[in-house]
């Protein structure tokens, strides 16, 4: 009775493999665009005590980083059209992405404006800067560079957590792997060419995140 | 056969749930405590190719979807012909999740240790159990509490990944009620709340040891 | 000292084989003897599908499909085990060994055939798409530019991916609670699903009609079984044939159908 591997009969299936990944890609680049710069806008409100939003974005924070990812997705999905909203899986799937990577990156990118000392704001005005110049030069951008690394590793678990979205029927990477197990019934084959799959993602969306952080984020080298 | 679920019915059934979330999240933590510390261990060690491995094991971990790897052990284990029943599945996949990630937020804890105290310590001719029993980890043990705190809630709501594979805990119920009762605004409205429950004061008492610890270390 | 090592060797030797002989023995056990001797039956059974099995208000699975597995496990003098699994898993709960049999409203097609074995049938099932009134639908053909939920795996999807137009979309849920939930809360315009589920879940709401568009298949629930299992399939036929014959089967059909069971079954 011993098992007998088969993934011929994954292979079989590669072109929803490949559709799956690439969902899954364009997934994260919609939700970590519009996560950071939601948590950008949170960020900023908290750090600042720009009122009324420091306390909207407290009370936002909290109740998404206390309750799981699945469950927000089910709500939006299942729950919202009882009050007349209705959101296809794909806006259901990117609007719990942005609003989740929205809480978590608030708080990471609020550690990094805070950890900038006043005297360079002061120093930055009395240089008779502009406060669009002083919060793009002064603010944000050491800002993001200090807490890039932890903005990737959020990324990149927001990533692996987005395949919880194949449960509302969003075609990404795990709907692919569901799929093809329930036609060649090779449960085991399927999951571990996928989770392979998901490791390179994941390496990928690192490495993309760490050369884009260098060249826009670290600004221009003087090498 | 109409079956007519009264809000208590509900709320009865999801408590139940709760209970299991608890009982799979304690499980997950303790265990993967246990097994992080063992990966810590191996991974900051004397052996290089222990050290590569556990690497490995934790970027393993680490980049691929916990989903994944509910599914692997669910369907692997039984390949080998070993009946696993969901609970087991989910609460093995959930303890070696957990074990990676403690065991590399602990590993930042060690080396947050200056090098100079390892160094001295040497020079007093201990050993590198001895090292580590009275230098290093009584100081990183400090560091670690707030972040491993901070991370149970991530072990709580991880639990819920575990509905997909048929373990009967919180969200999992949520579903069957929502399909039972045909009210799924309240059911995952409830679901929600249940969680926040259990993770808020546990973000709450994260951050006030992180605050504590910052404090007093700027002294 | 050779005198000595050599019994060792031999103990050794014998312990071995026996280990082997144990190891096969255990694979080719016989499920049925397994059942009788723990006097324990495992069976898979659906709670997201009324009327074949749906939850009560102590979550506990009620319906056809868990009758019928009573009905069985009566029959054999052992104990029920009922274990809920939802439509995508419950082939694989058979073929890992965590069921005995899968009870769960299981149609049978040659795919299926290739991976497990299937007793006679023991309920009728004819699967369909169905909708609310202001959708006119009466053939796959009208199903272009429509949105279904479908449960992933079951038959509909799989005759449905075969004969639904290109500019069809069908959306797979991993269970029939997601597929129910999908279509009443209206992400999706219709539903594929079994006839009498779909009437099973028109009357217990109100949100939205249920009503039949076209019947894709006769497709009639069979009990699931592992590979190489003959015995058991040959005791579990016995058993339905004769509950069919003395009525049992039928009660359990106008207890849940609210009709008796067709001749053809």
């Amino acid at each position: 009775m011993a098992y007998h591997f088969d993934f011929i009969a994954v292979w079989e299936y590669r072109e929803q493999l490949a559709t799956g990944a690439l969902h899954t890609l364009g997934l994260i680049a919609v939700g970590a665009t519009l996560g950071v710069s939601l948590g950008t806008l949170g960020a900023v409100s908290r750090a600042w005590k720009i009122k009324p939003f420091d306390k909207i974005f407290t009370v936002y924070v909290e109740a998404i980083r206390n309750t799981p990812f699945l469950v927000q997705l089910f709500f939006i999905f299942f729950g919202l059209p009882a009050l007349g909203v209705k959101l296809d899986e794909w806006t259901a799937a990117i609007i719990a992405m942005v609003v989740n990577l929205g809480a978590y990156s608030t708080e990471i990118i609020r550690a990094g404006i805070q950890a900038i000392p006043r005297g360079q704001i002061e120093a930055a005005s009395s240089l008779a800067m502009t406060r669009a110049q002083i919060f793009r030069h002064i603010v944000l951008r050491p800002a993001l560079q200090k807490v890039w690394p932890a903005l990737t590793s959020q990324v990149v678990i927001v990533m692996l957590g987005s395949s919880v979205c194949s449960q509302i029927s969003a075609t990404e990477l795990t709907y692919a792997a569901n799929f093809i197990q329930s036609r060649n019934f090779r449960a085991f084959e399927t999951y571990i060419t996928v989770a392979l799959m998901y490791l390179v993602l994941a390496f990928c969306v690192r490495w993309l995140l760490n050369k884009f952080g260098s060249h826009f984020v670290n600004g221009r080298k003087t090498t | 056969m109409m079956t007519e679920f009264t809000l208590w019915d509900i709320i009865r059934n999801l408590i139940t749930g709760l209970e299991w979330t608890v009982g799979l999240s304690l499980t997950a933590f303790l265990l993967g405590g246990a097994v992080g510390l063992l990966v810590l261990t191996a991974r900051i060690g004397r052996f290089p190719w222990l050290q590569k491995a556990m690497k490995g094991y934790i970027e393993l971990f680490q980049g691929t979807p916990l989903l994944m790897q509910l599914f692997l052990v669910f369907f692997g284990i039984s390949l080998m012909g070993i009946d696993v029943p969901a609970w087991l599945a989910a609460a093995i996949g959930l303890t070696l999740f957990t074990s990676a990630y403690l065991a590399e937020i602990w590993r930042g804890c060690v080396e947050a240790i200056p090098k100079g105290q390892w160094e001295a310590s040497s020079s007093l001719a201990m050993s590198w159990v001895e090292q580590m029993r009275y230098v290093v980890l009584p100081q990183a043990l400090r560091i670690a509490i707030a972040p491993t705190v901070g991370f149970s809630v991530q072990v709580v709501k991880g639990t819920s990944v575990a509905s997909i594979i048929g373990f009967a805990e919180l969200t999992k119920t949520g579903g069957m009620l929502a399909n039972a009762t045909f009210k799924p605004f309240l059911v995952f409205g409830l679901v929600a709340v249940g969680y926040f429950i259990l993770c808020y004061p546990l973000s709450h008492f994260a951050m006030r040891l992180e605050r504590k610890y910052r404090g007093s270390s700027s002294h | 000292m050779k005198s000595h090592a050599f019994p060792l060797g031999r103990t050794l030797a014998t312990a071995l084989l026996s280990v082997g002989l144990f190891a096969t023995q255990l694979a080719h056990a016989d499920v049925l003897e397994n059942i009788k001797k723990s006097g324990v039956i495992r069976v898979a059974v659906p709670q997201d599908f009324p009327p074949f099995g749906t939850v009560g208000t102590d979550m506990k699975p009620q319906g056809y499909d868990i009758d019928t597995a009573a009905l069985i496990a009566k029959d054999l003098g052992v104990k029920l085990e009922l274990i809920p699994v939802t439509s995508t898993n419950r082939i694989p709960y058979i073929t890992t060994g965590k069921a005995d049999l899968v009870i769960s409203s299981l149609g049978k097609n040659t795919d299926r055939e290739k991976v497990i074995d299937f007793s006679d049938a023991y309920a009728p099932f004819f699967n369909g798409v169905f909708g609310p009134a202001d959708i006119k639908v009466e053939s796959a053909a009208d199903l272009a530019g429509k949105t279904i939920a479908v449960t992933r795996g079951s038959v509909e999807d799989l005759e449905l991916t075969k004969i639904a137009p290109p500019t069809a979309t069908l959306k797979r849920f991993e269970d029939n609670n997601s597929t129910i939930s999908a279509y009443l809360s209206g992400q999706t315009q219709l539903i594929a699903t079994g006839n009498v589920v779909a009437s099973a879940v028109d009357e217990r709401t109100d949100k939205r009609d249920v009503l039949t568009k076209f019947i894709i298949k006769n497709s009639p629930c069979y009990v699931g079984i592992n590979k190489g299992e003959a015995t058991l399939v040959a005791k579990v036929n016995e058993i339905i044939a004769k509950s069919k014959k003395n009525g049992d089967l039928n009660k359990v059909s106008m207890k849940w159908l609210k009709h008796p069971l067709t001749a053809g079954l």
